[in-house]
């Protein structure tokens, strides 16, 4: 077991560290070192899960110095700070880590052009691969903030400004990520100030007293703005719009969600003691990331950015499994977490081999592509139909837990048990809502008539199709053999047992579909194919000529119709309810008013100090 | 080992007379003497380090004490002395060595490294002299060659910026002067540690309140504690970038935060006026100057505003130490905020002398220092864009920096010593330094490339970019100061010079 943390943990990050040293023309040679790490720490990862786990110590000391030896003794003292908990949860998701960081260099090695390519780049995917594994084997808490820290900077490095906006975005999204874990600081500073042990795993702190709900509020602002929750979700769309398709699939679309839900699951199950009002904030917190995400997605053009404040939305379904505290909901978001990082780094994938192919970035310029870039089609239309929650994808086997965890919720008693009905409308609503901007995507991209400049195009890049089509693959078995295997498990050995009422056989019914879906092709080429008809575009009986004629976001102008929905949007567009924009406001307005009274004249200095001599002679003589 | 503290003095004393005497012979000799100079001071001083007594006592002149009555001048060296040592002479070896190609677009560099060795030497005569006239003497050495170098571009910001800093720091030395003249009529010695004797067996009085003020007053100027900073930005910013390095990395704590920490720790006795007194300065300063950074375009006038904010963050932690201990509170929360106090001083020289080589590097090359008209340096500099970055995320406590340890410390010291305030402000501070170092490098460093002539505006050269790599090695090298044995070498011995008196007195009047 030793060995295998140690190579997950360390071998990414020394190799990272020497492929620094590298110049940058050797780009694709750097990438397959980077792959090959990435495949060994997964296989080690695969090892570590079928060992016992347990505590463990990182053991530095013992490791690499002689007994007696200075050093020796030095790092002997800094051990209990380096214990390490293997368990259940960890083991897991150290896996999806290692899955993410493999596919993703093996798809950067051929989608990176040098303009949007970060300096580094896969010296950060390594760090971040590393430091993700060791924050979540990390047992004592400043050891998980040193690791979690890490993340924060390798976060920024993996996006380049090589523009002001693309500056901004990747300016933006540091300083909320590293606000969030000075936050988180200081919750530790309270918790250690209470005498609570450090240790995540010995923690239980109950949530009955302000500073402790305190200490909990900050260490939850950690969580969520690393996840992406809302409010504190805002760098998410800016990064994904701006930042290159393998950053964005590397780091908000997984690893970000994985670490930030992780860190959630520990807040919620181990670390604290949940009390009645939390579970309804938190259950509001989720629901309205939801929703308030998902129509935001409904409005954009962008494909990316869509995909950005998907990568929001589909959080709020995690955060309300967890804050259902049974182990139902969290078998939920837990399975939702692990099947939102495969469809959404998926389709960033797949938006990043559109982008590379078109180097268009808005649906309204694209169409079509169905027939030139037939893999990247397929994929999408898996990753799609799951995020929408289609069955028997993936994505509705972990949406359909979480509702049943909100029907089973509804029996407690508590004043958030009693609203039970509005978390399930709304989950259910946000579902089909992400449905309709999906279909936007898709058809936007992929259908309608093509347009003649990218009849040319081929799909020969096989470092970027087989990391699409590998992701498709795991999409649906997770999917077709979700209540079979996956649940009891892979899932239940994390959240405890459970069972829940809603029947659900997903073999039985991948099966089914799957019948329905020959059965209609049967159906389709033997009595309707002769009967079909193309035509060229119309309008009125006259000829339509627009190259691009299938507008698919023409459908959702309806939307901007509702007056109420206009002005929202309209005030979000003005970046009116990002926290961000409202602390810079804020801090700015503040270094204003205090710049107005440096005016650079000398006895107005002078004044100031004898001031300061003078109230001071004042207060205490 | 005690006979080799006088060369802390002699040697930069030497080279500034040396200097400008044989240049005529040989042109370069400030340029090679300087460096090595430097070199060997730092190297005496991390020998320190590694000293078997807590306390060295030099007797100048050989005067020996009568009586037990100290009659001459005594240089001593402790743990507090030893570390702000190491620091100067670090400092003053990377900017010195820095220099050598930053000075290619000055005239007169010999005045330039006669003026260096001469601050240099005073302010290693503050920090090692036991003998507050004598402190005073050192500082105004220190100070009026500060002032000189600030103004030696001699272009009308320069010499504006050195008139404002000559007035003000003249306002200074006064009080502090007229401190001095008010101890020692009413102590009769000039000795700290004979006047702590003194004092300690007259209690407390006004009279004693007013010297206190007196000092506060003074040293806070020289510390740049609001609202005493008002000279800081001007000054910082318009001096030549190594100059620029020493002022924000050492003076202001060789002759600010330095005496302070002496004289209200090892010769006053703690009050909890007086440490209230600069737990609140400090924190008003830290809130204070990063709201002033953060929305200044001037590359060295927002890193001179965060001097004033991360001082406050040195004095938070000294504070928070001072008032437990004058309550006689937990012992062990007030080790862990004067460690984290001193802490962050270190790492603040070190990583704020590297963002001021940067700046200069950066003016090196493309001739401006305002943010907006910067942009794309990563392609153009990529070691110096590195090693900023390095330096940025030290300044702002990201981990595996520095900065993260030390700001851990004074969080967490905050935190158990109730002073939950002085914590959530000491985090705000934190994001806030974050987003204006952002802001640095979203316009200097990143964006739309200015400068398309890469051979022209590439790389600094090689004595920049050692000095600069050199330091942002140290900037997360000295993250391990927060491993145990390391902090037992370099930080606890001054710790616990500043908490137990008779450390730092026995040694020398033996009381």
């Amino acid at each position: 077991m030793m060995r295998e943390v140690y190579i997950i943990i360390f071998l990414p990050v020394i190799v990272g560290i020497i492929l620094y040293a590298v110049p940058r023309k050797y780009f694709t040679a750097k990438g397959i070192v980077a792959s090959l790490v990435a495949a060994v720490s997964l296989f080690y990862s695969c090892r570590l899960y079928f060992t016992d786990g347990g505590m463990m110590n990182l053991g530095l000391g013992q490791k690499f110095f002689s007994e007696g030896s200075q050093m020796h003794d030095l790092l002997v003292q800094a051990e209990s700070f380096t214990m390490l908990n293997v368990d259940s949860l960890a083991k897991l998701i150290i896996i999806f880590v290692g899955l993410f960081t493999l596919l993703v260099s093996v798809y950067s090695i051929g989608y990176l052009l040098p303009r949007i390519r970060p300096r580094s780049f896969f010296t950060y995917v390594l760090i971040t691969a590393g430091c993700s594994n060791g924050a979540v084997l990390a047992d004592h808490m400043l050891l998980f903030i040193f690791f979690w820290g890490i993340l924060g900077i390798t976060l920024y490095k993996l996006i380049k400004g090589y523009n002001s906006v693309t500056a901004a975005a990747a300016k933006k999204t540091f300083i909320l990520i590293g606000a969030s874990d000075g936050i988180m600081i200081l919750g530790l500073a309270i918790l250690w100030r209470l005498g609570y042990p450090l240790s995540i795993s010995a923690m239980s702190v109950p949530t009955t007293s302000l500073i402790t709900v305190i200490a909990f509020v900050c260490l939850l602002i950690g969580a969520f703005t690393k996840a992406g929750a809302f409010p504190f979700h805002t760098w998410v769309p800016d990064y994904a719009t701006h930042a290159s398709a393998s950053s964005s699939a590397l780091m908000p679309a997984s690893l970000d969600k994985l670490l930030g839900i992780y860190f959630l699951a520990r807040l919620f199950n181990s670390m604290f003691i949940i009390n009645d009002w939390i579970t309804l904030a938190v259950l509001v917190i989720g629901v309205s990331t939801i929703i308030i995400a998902v129509m935001m997605a409904l409005a954009q053009h962008d494909y990316k950015r869509l995909l950005g404040y998907h990568a929001v939305s589909q959080v709020g379904y995690m955060v309300t499994g967890f804050a259902l505290g049974t182990p139902l909901g969290v078998a939920g978001g837990l399975f939702h977490m692990f099947n939102h990082a495969l469809y959404k780094s998926g389709l960033f994938l797949a938006a990043g081999h559109v982008e590379k192919h078109t180097g268009k970035h808005n649906i309204e310029d694209l169409g079509g592509l169905s027939k030139v870039m037939p893999l990247t089609f397929f994929s999408s239309i898996i990753f799609a139909l799951s995020i929408s929650g289609i069955p028997p994808l993936n994505g509705f086997a972990s949406k359909w837990l979480i509702y049943q965890g909100i029907v089973e919720f509804g029996q407690g008693s508590g004043i958030a048990n009693q609203l039970w009905i509005v978390w399930l409308a709304l989950t259910m609503f946000g579902s089909a809502l992400t449905l309709a901007s999906f279909i936007k995507f898709l058809s936007g991209i992929f259908m309608g008539p093509l347009n003649p400049t990218y009849k040319t195009l081929r799909e020969k890049n096989y470092f970027m199709s087989i990391p699409q089509l590998v992701l498709a693959v795991i999409c649906i078995g997770l999917g077709v053999f979700a209540s079979g295997w996956v649940i009891p498990k892979v899932i239940q050995s994390v959240s405890g047992s459970f069972s829940y009422i809603g029947f659900w056989e997903s073999s039985t019914v991948s099966l089914l579909v799957l019948i329905s879906i020959i059965l209609g092709l049967v159906f389709y080429l033997l009595l309707f194919k002769k009967n079909i008809r193309v035509e060229k575009p119309f309008i009125l009986g006259e000829p339509n000529d627009t190259t691009s004629s299938f507008h698919a976001g023409e459908f959702f102008k309806t939307i901007w119709g509702n007056s109420f929905l206009n002005s929202m949007y309209k005030a979000a567009e003005k970046k009116y309810f990002d926290i961000y924009e409202i602390s810079r406001g804020t801090v700015l307005g503040i270094s204003k008013a205090l710049s107005w009274l440096h005016l650079g004249v000398l006895p107005v200095y002078l004044i100031w100090i004898i001031a300061g001599l003078l109230v001071m002679f004042i207060i205490f003589l | 080992m005690s006979a080799l503290i006088p060369f802390f003095v002699i040697l930069p004393l030497a080279g500034a007379f040396a200097i400008p005497v044989f240049s005529g012979y040989w042109k370069n000799m400030g340029k090679v003497l300087t460096p090595i100079l430097m070199l060997m001071l730092l190297a005496l001083s991390v020998m320190f380090f590694f000293r078997d007594s807590a306390v060295f006592v030099y007797y100048v002149g050989g005067w020996e004490l009568i009586n037990g009555v100290p009659v001459g001048i005594q240089f001593v060296v402790d743990g507090l002395s030893v570390l702000m040592l190491s620091i100067i002479n670090m400092m003053a070896f990377f900017a010195s060595f820095f220099s050598i190609s930053y000075l290619k677009k000055f005239t007169g560099d010999k005045y330039f490294y006669a003026l260096f060795c001469l601050m240099v030497a005073g302010m290693n005569g503050v920090v090692i002299t036991g003998d507050l006239f004598n402190m005073f003497i050192f500082l105004e050495i220190a100070v009026i060659s500060s002032y000189a170098l600030v103004a030696f571009g001699i272009e009308r910001e320069e010499l504006e910026a050195s008139f404002k800093y000559q007035v003000l720091g003249g306002l200074a030395s006064l009080l502090v002067l007229l401190g001095i003249v008010v101890l020692y009529w009413k102590t009769g010695s000039l000795n700290i540690a004979d006047i702590s004797r003194v004092l300690k067996q007259e209690g407390s009085s006004p009279s004693l309140l007013f010297i206190q003020i007196l000092f506060i007053a003074g040293f806070g100027l020289k510390a740049a504690m609001i609202p005493f900073h008002a000279w800081l930005p001007d000054a910082h910013s318009s001096a030549p970038a190594p100059i620029s390095a020493m002022l924000s990395g050492v003076l202001i704590k060789a002759v600010g935060v330095y005496a302070i920490m002496r004289l209200f720790f090892n010769m006053f006795e703690l009050t909890y006026e007086m440490s209230m007194l600069i737990l609140v300065i400090g924190t008003i300063s830290m809130v204070g100057g990063v709201f002033l950074a953060i929305g200044q375009w001037d590359f060295k006038r927002l890193l001179a505003y965060h001097s004033i904010s991360q001082m406050g963050y040195v004095f938070l932690g000294l504070g928070m130490g001072m008032v437990i201990l004058s309550v006689n509170g937990n012992k062990a929360v007030a080790v862990m905020a004067i460690a984290g106090g001193l802490y962050h001083m270190v790492n603040h020289a070190v990583f704020k002398g590297l963002l001021f080589l940067n700046s200069g590097a950066v003016e090196y090359k493309t001739g401006t220092r305002m943010l907006k008209e910067l942009g794309g340096l990563s392609e153009n500099m990529p070691l110096t864009s590195t090693s900023s970055f390095g330096a940025s995320m030290a300044i702002s406590g990201i981990p595996p920096f520095n900065g993260f340890f030390s700001k851990l410390l004074i969080i967490i010291a905050a935190v158990q010593g109730q002073f939950y305030l002085m914590a959530a402000l000491a985090v705000l501070v934190s994001i806030i330094t974050l987003a204006s170092f952002m802001k640095v490098h979203r316009y200097a460093f990143s964006g739309n490339l200015r400068f398309k002539d890469l051979k022209k505006f590439g790389e600094a050269p090689f004595s920049m970019l050692f000095s600069m790599l050199v330091l942002a090695g140290l900037c997360l090298l000295l993250s391990l100061l927060i491993i145990p044995v390391f902090r037992d070498i370099f930080l606890t011995p001054a710790v616990n010079d500043l908490m137990n008196l008779l450390n730092y007195s026995q040694p020398i009047i033996g009381v």
